[in-house]
């Protein structure tokens, strides 16, 4: 059974395939695993049965879009997406005429973690009546219980609605940015020697990072490099701070790199951080 | 009694300006501490905060970035550019934890041997009661 966005989100993309106005669309299949979805690219009109629309689509599918450069893509995309879109946008990375925007309204994604295997099921994760998931603030992803803004900055049709706008909540991590910020430098170094000793330089929040676009990363010059394949304090700093440098002026907060984080590092802090500082300017 | 402790120093000098302050240095024989390893580039403007990283990464205890004053570079904007990017680079080097004072971006003119002595010499002292960054130490 499906969702009535999943419906609907399957009749337009066909329609949009059919009519000829998008070559793809892309959007999310099931996982391998329930509670995991893909991003999915349908490119016929029997395709797009595969497409779904429930509380795990969560994977940042601005990410994918230079995957098509040069068709026209129709893609669905909730809020956080279509902010690292609006990004892309700016840094000339994709082009507004070849995307046709497809906005699905949002009242938060599931923190796959967070949920017990026995109700893994996304179909009971979410209410029809309301068209939004049943989950209480305890599982959604962090990012969902703070976020305030359902509806989508970008789009060419809106799909969703939204019943009753969100309560104002407070942002936890802006407390912890307070709190680390009142620390002495020795003490938040001795915090992210701690933090960051845990990574494995895999790269995985980078390749997660929609807007780490770069063709040729100015940080992986000596990824070949031995001695930056070991867990080396010295080239772990470097990447972090690099990295936060460069996105500076482009991160949207999506997330998604703390989420592909196997070591569970709190990159969130890092991005909140530079949201706040652009804030301040 | 215990060794002083002797920072080490990257200087990243743009050639017009900053070199040529810490070679007036040099030439009127101004006394500044021998902690310096200086580089010269171009312009401070081609000096890409990752050159600041990969000097703590390799052991720098301080680095020096100094261009010319604002208004005199000699690619016209080069060190406005330096003056932007570094002050939010410093901003996340101060997140990580790496102290304020282990970084410092300054302007120094051809003529200003004296003032660049002055710099190495305030930054040695400060980085000496510091102690060394120890950037690969874990925990
Ligand atoms: S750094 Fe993280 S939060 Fe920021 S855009 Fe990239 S993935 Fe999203
Ligand atoms: S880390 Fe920097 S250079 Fe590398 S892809 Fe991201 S933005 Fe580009
Ligand atoms: S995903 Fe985590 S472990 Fe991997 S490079 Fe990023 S911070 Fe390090
Ligand atoms: S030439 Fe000296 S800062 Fe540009």
């Amino acid at each position: 059974m499906a969702s009535l966005i999943e419906q609907q989100l399957r009749e337009r993309a066909q329609a949009l395939l059919d009519e000829g106005s998008v070559e793809l669309f892309l959007g999310y299949r099931q996982g391998s695993r329930s509670l995991r979805v893909a991003p999915f690219a349908a490119r016929s009109s029997s395709e797009t049965e595969r497409l779904v629309w429930n509380a795990a689509c969560v994977p940042n599918l601005a990410g994918t879009l230079h995957k098509y450069a040069g068709q026209r893509i129709g893609v669905a995309l909730k809020m956080c997406d279509a902010h690292s879109v609006i990004q892309l946008l700016r840094f000339n990375q994709i082009r507004r005429d070849e995307l046709y925007v497809i906005g699905v309204v949002c009242h938060g994604m599931a923190d796959a973690e967070r949920i017990a295997a026995t109700d893994a099921d996304t179909i009971t994760l979410w209410d029809p009546a309301t068209e939004r998931p049943t989950l209480g603030p305890d599982q959604l992803l962090d990012k969902c219980v703070s976020c305030t803004q359902p509806v989508p900055d970008l789009y060419d049709e809106l799909l969703g609605r939204v019943a009753t706008a969100p309560p104002e909540t407070k942002n936890e991590r802006l407390a912890d940015i307070q709190m680390l910020e009142a620390m002495d430098a020795p003490t938040r170094r001795a915090f992210w020697q701690e933090q960051l000793s845990k990574c494995t330089l895999c790269y995985a929040c980078q390749a997660a990072c929609p807007l780490c676009f770069c063709k040729q990363c100015a940080l992986s010059l000596e990824r070949s490099d031995p001695r930056r394949q070991t867990r080396d304090m010295g080239a772990i700093f470097t990447y972090h701070v690099m990295r936060a440098y460069h996105l500076t002026e482009r991160c949207t907060g999506c997330n998604e790199c703390e989420r592909v984080c196997p070591e569970d590092i709190p990159l969130s802090l890092i991005t909140q951080k530079l949201e706040q500082d652009r804030e301040q300017r | 009694m215990s060794e002083r402790f002797e920072p080490h120093i990257l200087g990243l000098l743009c050639s017009w300006c900053a070199y040529s302050g810490a070679d007036t240095a040099g030439v009127s024989r101004a006394q500044y501490p021998a902690n310096i390893r200086i580089v010269r580039v171009m312009c401070s403007g081609r000096i890409d905060p990752l050159f600041v990283a990969r000097a703590f990464e390799h052991g720098a205890d301080g680095v020096l970035v100094a261009g010319c004053h604002p208004g005199d570079c000699h690619y016209i904007s080069g060190n406005n550019f330096a003056q932007e990017r570094f002050a939010s680079f410093a901003r996340l080097l101060d997140f990580f934890g790496i102290d304020q004072r282990r970084f410092r971006l300054d302007w120094v003119s051809g003529a200003e041997g004296a003032r660049f002595a002055t710099i190495v010499s305030e930054m040695t002292e400060e980085l000496r009661a510091l102690g060394p960054l120890n950037i690969k130490v874990t925990s």
